[in-house]
């Protein structure tokens, strides 16, 4: 075991031949407070590669939210751009951008995931309904199946979300996020809510999305633990990108490297 | 302590728009309060006036019995009695004026008033507008209202020919009484003649005039200084002997006149009460809801030291500002609605009402009333976010609004407080418990319905939502969800709807069963197509008016009816005559006792009577019984010869049957009120004209039946619409409190907003999801409303008649509550749905 920071090897690194999934080009995003403007954002750029999974990591205050709404769409920059599959999102109609949520980016919050009075199931299949589809079709009532086993909750199917306990209703946010087989996972401080152990569930249930499915993820979060789980961490802070952290694929998902990383930037 | 004062302003402040629905909503309750306080002392006002006007300074009326009036044997016996100063004599009479050139065809009839005019000016004045009073010399002048003068083009100068039963009379204007003049019930028209020459009016060609005084309607006594009334009323019992009579004292006149009022009080009244009920639910929603909001706040301030009392102070504060600016928009709303009731009752020519009056009482009742309902509305609120420990919601993340959800138990209490008023301010009348008893009933059927929503909602919520399920499953889903989320809420809000159009319903069904029983008698008894109505008795038998319009070619049948009272047991009475054999052919007069065509031959005989069958059951008589009635040759004994299940309506009742040879000979009936004429089959349009014609000539009203109903439901209708209004306040306000709660659930619903949009959702789902929201609140209201209106309806009308309590489920406007429950929840969730649709994302799945 070595503490030396790992650059991945050749073997691990994405392909240059392929384009990113995702990519931000000097996003920048201001609120306009009486009397001042806080700059949440400050000119970030950086790219996502299909299937990679990614963490945002930083402190409280340092922009991480703001940045990861703006590349999931959720919210306008003040300049700069953010392309998904090559196509700029930044200024989609309001019909378009919706469309977008629906099909192509699934999120996963701190909390209020669920609708409470819907069960595992029906929340679930909340994007087809949504979509105006019959989510008990033969299909996509296969695809719910497959969302549901593999965050681990098969047998749980009819149980309402105050039925369940706090992982268990991330598993079941994690679980409709990427039932659609969106292009990107968005997920932001997932385990904020939830004690240590419970929290690794979850982050068990992104990390086999990801290597199931070649899921896309892009990952909020400020703790250590939990950003070691993704293949690459930008260290976000006062609104920029202050460092690139590449950790490879690994499936011991140990912290000690990126710590030992953070640590010699003085941070 | 005023720093808290103040930060309860600011939390009024800060949510303005609910602010200002739950003024509004409590300005439109205590509005209706104060409107009916308003039009109830208009009322009592008016009555005393035409009291006062009446009965002027008499003591003691002595009204007719019998129609041909009381004699002048009479009048001297009435003289003569000690203590009796003096006597002044008037004869009634309702005739036509003749068609004069240059002035328009007025076919409506008048009353004429004969006054003694030596003696009238001593127990009345007659407010002159313009003119001079009558002179006692000259038996040709006469004086008419300012009513009968604009609507006939009437003039100072001008001569009047009046139809009498002989050859016209003429006499001149004179005067010109201000408005609708002494007499009541005669809409203003009314021409006051000396009484001579209204007795000439009785007076046939051929027959010599009378030299007398006679045929008197009725007499008013005044009384020498000191006498006692009621000594010098049972010296006056002691010595009339000649006719029957009835003797009356002026409270007399103005307690029936009341009781007639009654009703359309009692259900103002109720109304008002009900009307408050909806507010109430409106503030103590509000309350609920401002307390939910504030209550991670309020926790704070606990955490800061706060004392429970001072919150409780918080919240109180909160409610006296709603409380005292709704009442006080309330007192100008009900000015408002006070006069157009007013307006609208005069309109409908029902009830005697000149204006609304708004005392010290009608201002003080709304405002005490607005703001206490307001406090008691708010004392479980606000001892409720006393109670939550500060730990509590500082721990608690997620749904704080699980701690203080509106608890609809507390109603109970804000009702009773309501109801205490409003007997308190039922119209003072009412000594009659059936009133009170039934209102009461009424509050509790509304209240046990609103108690047992909580335990309906998910059921009643699904079958409302059935219908947007199909087109909206998502929307649906999620509508549903928020309505469930917090039932206390929910059952508040429908629960004010449910009571707005319950009320609705209600007095629809009461209006049609009205509708039915005042119309129903028409199609079971009366004999005939149309009714011709006299305005004096006409002749009847050969060369009687029945014998001519027989004689039209086409009329099959042409028989008389007089209606009149008999005196029985003390009481009086009221009876019709008709001919047995003319209701013997049509199937007419539905028997329950007694064989139909043995009774019916029996009354063309002597000494036989049909009763009513609820009468009979009052008086305690059956088939075979005999009856013995005063007339003024003494006793005349009937034998009861069937019961009919309705007859002829009367003021107090069904009317007891008698044939036309008895009630002639011995029971003072000297003709026809009107004539029930039957067409032959397929001839009524050739005989009509020549029918109407012959009337005109005879001064008979002729109406279709089918007229006579419509004009009664017409009648009826204009009342109850002005009941309907006041109703619809109650649907307002249960509109005012659907826009707080969806924006409520808007807001509260913020975060699940903004993932459902995350998720795809888009903004016009949204939109759409809050609308559903507001529909199935809206069916809800409308269904439950509507079941509990039938039950309030057969409760006020008592029982649903003979033909069952489904007969008078009005459909129509059990269909109008729903959409209108729909509709109305809907137009109220349009600003709740476009705020929701543009909840931006980012800043509703922000954390805390
Ligand atoms: N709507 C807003 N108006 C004004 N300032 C805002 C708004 N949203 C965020 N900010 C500011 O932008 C900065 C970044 O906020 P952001 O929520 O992105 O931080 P974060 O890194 O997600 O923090 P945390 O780890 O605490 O969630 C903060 O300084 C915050 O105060
Ligand atoms: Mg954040």
């Amino acid at each position: 075991m070595t503490f030396q920071p790992t650059i991945a090897d050749e073997a691990n690194a994405p392909r240059r031949t392929v384009l990113p999934i995702l990519e931000a080009r000097s996003l920048t995003k201001q609120y306009r407070m009486p009397g001042e403007i806080v700059e949440a954002v400050r000119g970030v750029s950086l790219s996502v590669m299909p299937g990679e999974f990614v963490a945002l990591m930083g402190p409280s205050g340092s922009g991480k939210s703001t940045l990861l709404q703006l590349l999931g769409g959720l919210d306008q920059p003040s300049s700069g751009e953010v392309l998904l599959e090559g196509e700029p999102i930044g200024r989609l109609s309001d019909s378009d951008a919706t469309r977008l949520r629906r099909e192509r980016t699934g999120f996963v919050f701190q909390s209020f995931n669920l609708v409470p009075l819907m069960n595992v199931v029906e929340n679930v299949g909340l994007p087809f309904t949504i979509a105006g589809q019959d989510p008990r079709s033969h299909e996509l009532a296969a695809r719910i199946r497959e969302a549901i086993a593999l965050v681990d909750l098969t047998g749980k199917e009819r149980h309402r979300p105050d039925q369940l306990s706090a992982g268990e209703q991330q598993r079941v946010a994690v679980a409709r996020a990427i039932v659609t087989r969106p292009a990107l996972l968005f997920a932001d401080e997932p385990t904020g809510n939830l004690d240590f152990r419970t929290g690794l569930d979850i982050l068990g249930a992104l990390w086999r999305t990801c290597m199931e499915r070649g899921q896309t993820i892009v990952l909020v979060t400020h703790d250590a633990k939990a950003a070691a789980y993704a293949d690459r961490v930008f260290v976000v802070g006062d609104g920029q990108i202050q460092d690139e952290i590449v950790l490879g694929r690994r499936s011991d998902h140990a912290a000690a490297p990126l710590i030992a990383r953070l640590a010699l930037l003085g941070l | 302590m005023r720093g808290l004062v103040r930060y309860a302003w600011r939390a009024l402040a800060a949510r303005r728009a609910r602010t200002l629905l739950t003024i509004v909503g409590i300005s439109l309750g205590v509005g209706v309060l104060v409107a009916a306080l308003g039009v109830d002392a208009g009322l009592d006002a008016s009555i005393d006036r035409t009291v006062a006007s009446m009965v002027g300074r008499a003591d003691l009326r002595v009204t007719a019995f019998e129609e041909t009036g009381l004699s002048a044997g009479t009048l001297e016996q009435l003289g003569a009695v000690p203590g009796v100063a003096l006597t002044a004599p008037a004869i009634e009479r309702k005739t036509f004026l003749a068609s004069q050139a240059g002035r328009p065809v007025e076919t409506a009839p008048v009353t004429i008033l004969g006054i003694d005019a030596s003696a009238e000016p001593r127990v009345r004045d007659l407010a002159l507008a313009r003119g001079v009073a009558l002179a006692p010399s000259d038996d040709a002048s006469a004086l008419v209202t300012e009513t009968l003068a604009a609507s006939d083009g009437l003039e100072l100068g001008d001569d009047l020919q009046i139809l009498g039963a002989g050859a016209p009379l003429t006499v001149k204007i004179t005067g010109v009484l201000r408005g609708d003049g002494p007499e009541l019930g005669s809409g203003g028209r009314t021409v006051v003649v000396p009484i001579r020459t209204a007795q000439l009016l009785g007076v046939a060609d051929g027959d010599t005039a009378p030299t007398q005084v006679g045929g008197v309607t009725r007499v008013d006594v005044v009384l020498a200084a000191g006498a006692p009334v009621d000594q010098v009323a049972a010296s006056i019992g002691q010595a009339l002997t000649l006719q029957p009579y009835v003797l009356s004292r002026p409270q007399d006149v103005a307690s029936s006149l009341r009781a007639s009022t009654l009703d359309i009080r009692a259900t103002m009244a109720l109304l008002a009460a009900i009307t408050l009920f909806a507010a109430a639910i409106l503030i103590l929603n509000t309350m609920a809801m401002t307390v939910v909001e504030r209550i991670r706040e309020l926790g704070l301030l606990r955490a800061a030291g706060a004392q429970r009392s001072q919150i409780v102070r918080v919240v109180v504060t909160q409610a006296l500002v709603l409380g005292v600016a709704g009442s006080g928009l309330g007192i100008v709303v009900g000015t408002l609605l006070a006069y157009l009731a007013a307006a609208w009752l005069r309109a409908s020519g029902q009830l005697a009402i000149e204006g609304p009056v708004i005392g010290p009482w009608a201002v003080f009742a709304g405002i005490a009333s607005g703001v206490g309902i307001t406090l008691v509305a708010a004392v479980e609120p606000a001892r409720r976010a006393a109670a939550v420990s500060p730990v509590a919601v500082l721990r608690v993340r997620s749904d704080t609004s699980r701690l203080v959800r509106a608890h609809t138990g507390w109603l109970v209490v804000v009702v009773a407080v309501i109801g205490t008023t409003a007997v308190l301010l039922l119209p003072g009348g009412a000594t009659d418990l059936a009133i009170p008893a039934r209102a009461v009933g009424v509050y509790v059927l509304l209240l046990v319905a609103v108690l047992l929503m909580p335990a309906l909602l998910a059921p009643l919520a699904r079958l409302a939502g059935l219908p947007f399920a199909v087109l909206l499953r998502l929307e649906e889903r999620l509508a549903r969800a928020a309505i469930r989320r917090d039932p206390g809420r929910t059952t508040l809000t429908v629960g004010a709807l449910v009571i707005g159009l319950a009320m609705v319903v209600a007095l629809a069904s009461v209006a049609g069963s009205a509708r039915v029983s005042a119309t129903a008698w028409l199609a079971d008894v009366v004999p005939g197509d149309e009714i011709l109505t006299a305005i004096a008795p006409a002749p009847v038998g050969p060369g009687g008016i029945d014998t001519q319009l027989s004689s039209i070619d086409g009329v099959a049948l042409a028989t008389p009816i007089a209606s009149f009272d008999l005196a029985y047991a003390s009481t009086r009475l009221e009876a019709v005559a008709i001919r047995g054999a003319d209701f013997l052919a049509d199937g007419r007069l539905d028997f329950t006792a007694g064989d139909r065509t043995a009774a019916l031959n029996a009354l063309d005989g002597t000494g036989a009577i049909v009763l009513p069958a609820s009468r009979a059951a009052r008086l305690g008589v059956g088939v075979g019984d005999t009856m013995a009635v005063a007339t003024s040759q003494g006793l005349v004994n009937l034998k009861v010869v069937g019961l009919v299940a309705r007859s002829f309506p009367g003021r107090t009742g069904d009317a007891v049957l008698v044939g036309w040879g008895d009630a002639t000979a011995k029971l003072g009936v000297v003709g026809a009120d009107a004539f029930a004429v039957r067409y032959a089959p397929g001839r009524r349009a050739d005989a009509q004209p020549q029918v109407e014609a012959l009337a005109r000539q005879l001064a008979l009203t002729a109406s279709p039946v089918s007229a006579v109903s419509g004009a009664v439901g017409d009648a009826l209708d204009r009342l109850f619409g002005l009941l309907d209004l006041l109703a619809l306040a109650a649907v307002v306000i249960a509109a005012l409190g659907i826009v707080n709660t969806l924006s409520m659930d808007t807001l509260e619903r913020v975060r699940e907003i903004g993932m459902l949009r995350a998720a795809g959702m888009s903004r016009i789902q949204v939109w759409r999801s809050v609308l559903v929201e507001a529909g199935i609140l809206g069916a809800m209201g409308g269904l439950v409303g509507s079941v509990t209106g039938v039950l309030v309806g057969v409760l006020l009308s008592g029982g649903g008649g003979a033909a069952g309590p489904m007969s008078v489920v009005p459909w129509p406007t059990v269909a109008l509550a729903i959409v209108l429950g729909i509709a109305l929840a809907m137009l109220a969730a349009a600003q709740p749905a476009r705020l929701a649709g543009r909840v931006p994302i980012p800043m509703a799945v922000r954390g805390e």
